[in-house]
């Protein structure tokens, strides 16, 4: 086997290419968690509307949907797939892994995707033309349509993390992998804190609202915002704790040692300010105000889901998916179930640069004249899934990790008792690669070092070694 | 002007798109072997398998990517005609762009959502076209995203401020541009994706560095892209406007002259659209390098025939546009299979010269998460055809009259909340059954 299957790399200095992940991951989550807290929030004031008959209630739900149409329906469906397309130069061979197995769970997740959008305009442009029986079917096929996506997204979310169970390599059965030990409280915990989110939005509308609502009608809505928001606080807290207690061990090690600590602070605010907001306009609807609620509501992206979608992030490493996908996306170890072998031997004994086919060829023999620049190319293949690799700033750089290690020595013996099988940090890979891609990658660290932490990302091939080609 | 003056003119075209092709696509000279290409090709297939027959991945790529592509078309269309009619005066047109716009906004969605099936079942069987492609050209995938999310909320503004002509032009225009940059894109990616034998010479610059910024654009064929994005586009919102006339034309607050006008326009549309589309589908097929074989394969020829089908059967359109509407529309959509198909089959040709053959895949086949998926598409098909249906009667009701459903009508809806609901119990039960036999 003379080559692997890795992919032209995209390196994104000081940020990270997996960054446009987690911004564009943020959003959805955002988008997402309001448009499915909503759709049942909605079908619940429209039976409310419907049973004690206050028909102003759908003049409020059909601004919501606006709202809905507007934000979730343009940001989330957009950045729903732009998930994956991140996924897919960020990180190809991790989301391959993900799409070789789940291809059928995300067709019918899809299903569900077509239901949604499709029902979302006809709740909008059918309210007030069907009758009302007919349309609160349709909103409470809408919800439960709505919250279908989010079962199945969160089977492949937990594995991920982890298929919890070592049943799954040698079965490689579907339902072993998407029911993981972690499926059921992530899924509940998702399903209580979007309460929260959809809860918020819907007091922002409400309350702008406030002057063309009757005063019953509006505390009625504000009320029932601000319950089902408390609610979703209440359990989702717990699902939280329960789903702590269901994760592999190295992700606790992570959560208690690596995550930064104020990650922890952030969310525990935004949670305070929820609660505190939520309790406030429940006892006095009258007092929600937009330019209160809107900002909580902006803080939650801040505060609540960036931190938690890094967290999450964080928590999965050193693998991509399903425990065998590395970050950087060397495939660490056997599936038996599906006849995938582990790629660490090979790029042990062969050499990364050998068996990358986008390597050009002036750099895949390691000569004197383009060492520094093969250990670049290692250093950018095989670290900047998490590292900036030529700078001093942004992602855990190279620049500081490495502060005062001038000498390629230094720097190599570090690597070779750090990064070892044996030795390596829980979240971190350990080194893949000949010795001498360890010695070339050291050279390049000791260089990048010594000219202050920080070069150009370009890769030069020297003359010399590119014509030998 | 003679005859040798045409064929010079033609020429001199097509040495043109032949150059901008060489200048964008870098086209390298010296590079892999055919079988370290195939190797590469290979290697990079996911080494889990399919878990399903590829040929079921394949024709479900094929269906739902012309899915897709009518209401990419009907977005893309739908601005354009919006554009031009906010500029007349007329009621009529005035009348009529504010529908296309309404048209656009709601075409993007659906666009946008039945864009993820077919990249899903083509990334299982050809994952390594699509993930080098994409990531030769980064950068320029993760703003697809960026470039979406503003031109839809660009034809949001547009639909916003519709009874203000001239700004909702202004947002239109942008709307557009934003769009056929995404198309653009996405074009790109697909057609760097059939040249495996240059990827490396691409990212290494020939050897000598590795470009792994994601900002450089290798391929594009300006041929392909009118013929798959703008020529269509014009085309079948020309046939979507006969249908909304025949639609509409039910409906007693709708005029008859405005009817008319739009089935007429409808009409015109389609007959200038298809033209185009004919004459740039050809132009696109003279592009198709020789060594592909496939200029002259029975799937290129069926993909003309289908064009020339909608171009015939709009031109009969003319006499009574609003009657042959439907059979324009089924036209249509005969033509967009047979169009991706055609598409398809190119993959299959250009993979073919290394060796790869999506049908040769790993299997590791499974029956229960594809159970899932059917089982879910059937919820799905009850739930769509209540939906649909209801949405069907309400817009043919005048304005602030309320349709009351029939028993039938209510007793599909109480089928359809029964079905969603036991397919979600289904879902959740067997979840519970997995984990209490694995984690006790």
């Amino acid at each position: 086997m003379d080559i692997l299957g890795f992919y032209p790399m995209w390196y994104v200095p000081t940020f990270g290419s997996a960054f446009s992940i987690a911004i564009i991951a943020t959003i959805h989550v955002m988008a997402s968690h309001t448009s499915v807290g909503a759709s049942i929030l909605l079908a619940y004031l429209a039976t409310k509307a419907y049973k004690e008959n206050l028909p102003q209630i759908y003049d409020y739900i059909k601004k919501y949907l606006l709202g809905l149409l507007v934000f979730s329906y343009v940001s989330g469906s957009i950045t729903g797939p732009g998930i994956w397309f991140s996924a897919t130069v960020a990180n190809p061979r991790g989301i391959s892994a993900l799409i070789h197995n789940f291809v059928w769970v995300w067709a019918a997740e899809w299903i569900w995707f077509i239901a949604e959008v499709t029902l979302v305009y006809i709740l909008f442009y059918t309210l007030g033309k069907i009758d009302q029986r007919s349309w609160l079917r349709l909103a409470w096929t809408f919800a439960i349509g709505s919250w279908a996506t989010m079962y199945i997204i969160v089977g492949i979310l937990s594995f991920m993390l982890s298929p919890g169970h070592e049943k799954w390599f040698a079965t490689g059965n579907i339902l072993d992998a998407f029911y993981n030990k972690n499926y059921f409280p992530h899924l509940l915990m998702r399903s209580s804190f979007m309460f929260a989110i959809a809860g918020t939005i819907g007091i922002v509308i409400a309350s702008l609202m406030k002057k063309d609502l009757p005063e019953n009608v509006y505390k009625s809505i504000v009320k029932t915002m601000s319950y089902w928001g408390i609610a979703g606080l209440i359990f989702g807290s717990m699902f939280f704790a329960w789903y702590v207690s269901t994760l592999p061990e190295r992700s606790l090690v992570m959560l208690s040692g690596i995550v930064p600590k104020w990650y922890y602070a952030l969310i525990f605010t935004i949670l305070v300010v929820l609660l505190a907001h939520f309790v406030i306009t429940a006892i006095r609807p009258t007092v929600a105000k937009p330019y209160v609620a809107y900002p909580i509501y902006l803080l939650i992206f801040f505060l609540g889901v960036y931190p938690e979608e890094k967290i999450r992030e964080t928590i999965r490493k050193p693998y991509v998916a399903g425990e065998f996908v590395w970050v950087n996306q060397i495939i660490a170890r056997d599936v038996p179930a599906k006849g995938i072998k582990a790629e660490t031997e090979t790029i042990k004994e062969k050499g990364l640069l050998q068996l990358n086919p986008f390597v050009p060829e002036g750099l895949r023999t390691i000569t004197p004249e383009n060492k520094i620049m093969a250990g670049k190319a290692i250093a950018i293949l095989q670290c900047s899934g998490c590292h900036n690799v030529t700078g001093s700033s942004g992602l855990r750089p190279f620049g500081q990790k490495f502060a005062g290690m001038t000498s390629e020595d230094t720097v190599y013996n570090f690597l070779a008792n750090y990064l070892t099988p044996q030795n390596h940090p829980p979240y971190m890979p350990y080194f893949v690669g000949k010795d001498e891609e360890l010695r070339a990658l050291s050279a390049y660290i000791a260089d990048m070092i010594s000219k202050g932490g920080s070069v150009s990302a370009k890769i030069e091939v020297p003359k010399q070694a590119s014509a030998q080609r | 002007m003679s005859m040798v003056v045409y064929q010079n003119l033609i020429r001199w075209f097509l040495l043109g798109v032949l150059s901008f092709m060489l200048v964008a696509g870098k086209l390298a000279f010296a590079g892999q072997s055919p079988e370290q290409v195939g190797a590469m090709l290979k290697a990079m297939a996911d080494p889990a398998g399919a878990p399903f027959f590829p040929v079921v991945m394949q024709i479900l790529q094929v269906l739902t990517w012309a899915l897709h592509m009518l209401f990419v078309w009907t977005s893309v269309g739908g601005l354009i005609y919006a554009i031009y009619g906010f500029t007349r005066k007329e009621e009529n047109h005035q009348r009529l762009a504010r529908a296309m716009l309404e048209l656009s906004k709601v075409s993007v969605s659906l666009a946008i959502v039945l864009g993820v099936a077919p990249l899903l079942f083509y990334q299982v069987i050809y994952d390594p076209l699509w993930y080098a492609s994409a990531n030769l050209s980064a950068f320029w995938y993760i703003m697809f995203i960026v470039f979406l999310l503003i031109g839809y909320y660009l034809i949001w503004f547009a639909y916003f401020s519709r009874q203000k002509s001239q700004m909702s032009t202004l947002f239109s225009i942008g709307g557009l541009i934003f769009l056929l940059l995404v198309g653009f894109i996405i074009h790109v990616v697909n057609y760097q994706a059939l040249f495996p034998e240059k990827w490396v010479e691409w990212y290494t610059s020939g050897g000598t560095t590795m470009n792994h910024s994601g900002w450089n654009i290798y391929a594009f064929n300006p041929l392909r892209y009118l013929s798959l994005l703008v020529f269509p586009s014009v085309a079948v919102t020309g046939v979507f406007m006969m249908l909304y006339a025949w639609y509409f034309g039910k409906r007693e607050d709708f005029e008859k002259d405005y009817v008319e006008f739009v089935a007429r326009l409808g009409t015109k549309l389609a007959i200038f659209g298809g033209a185009g589309w004919i004459v740039f589908h050809i132009l696109h097929i003279l592009t198709l390098p020789s060594d592909w074989n496939a200029k002259g394969s029975i799937f290129t020829l069926l993909s003309v025939l289908g064009l020339l089908l909608v171009a015939g059967m709009v031109f009969i359109a003319q006499k009574n546009p609003i009657k042959m509407a439907i059979p324009s529309l089924v036209a249509g959509v005969v033509a967009t299979l047979l169009l991706a198909v055609f598409r398809e089959y190119l993959r299959v040709a250009s993979t073919a010269r290394f060796g790869y053959s999506i049908y040769d895949y790993k299997l590791n086949l499974e029956w229960l998460s594809p159970l899932l998926f059917f089982g879910t598409t059937a919820t799905g098909l009850i739930l769509y055809a209540y939906a649909w249906w209801m949405a069907y009667q309400a817009g043919r009701r005048p304005k602030g009259q309320v349709y009351e459903a029939s028993e039938a009508e209510h007793h599909l809806g109480d089928v359809s909340v029964f079905i969603v609901v036991l397919w979600a119990i289904v879902f959740v039960g067997t979840g519970l059954i997995i984990i209490i036999k694995n984690y006790t």
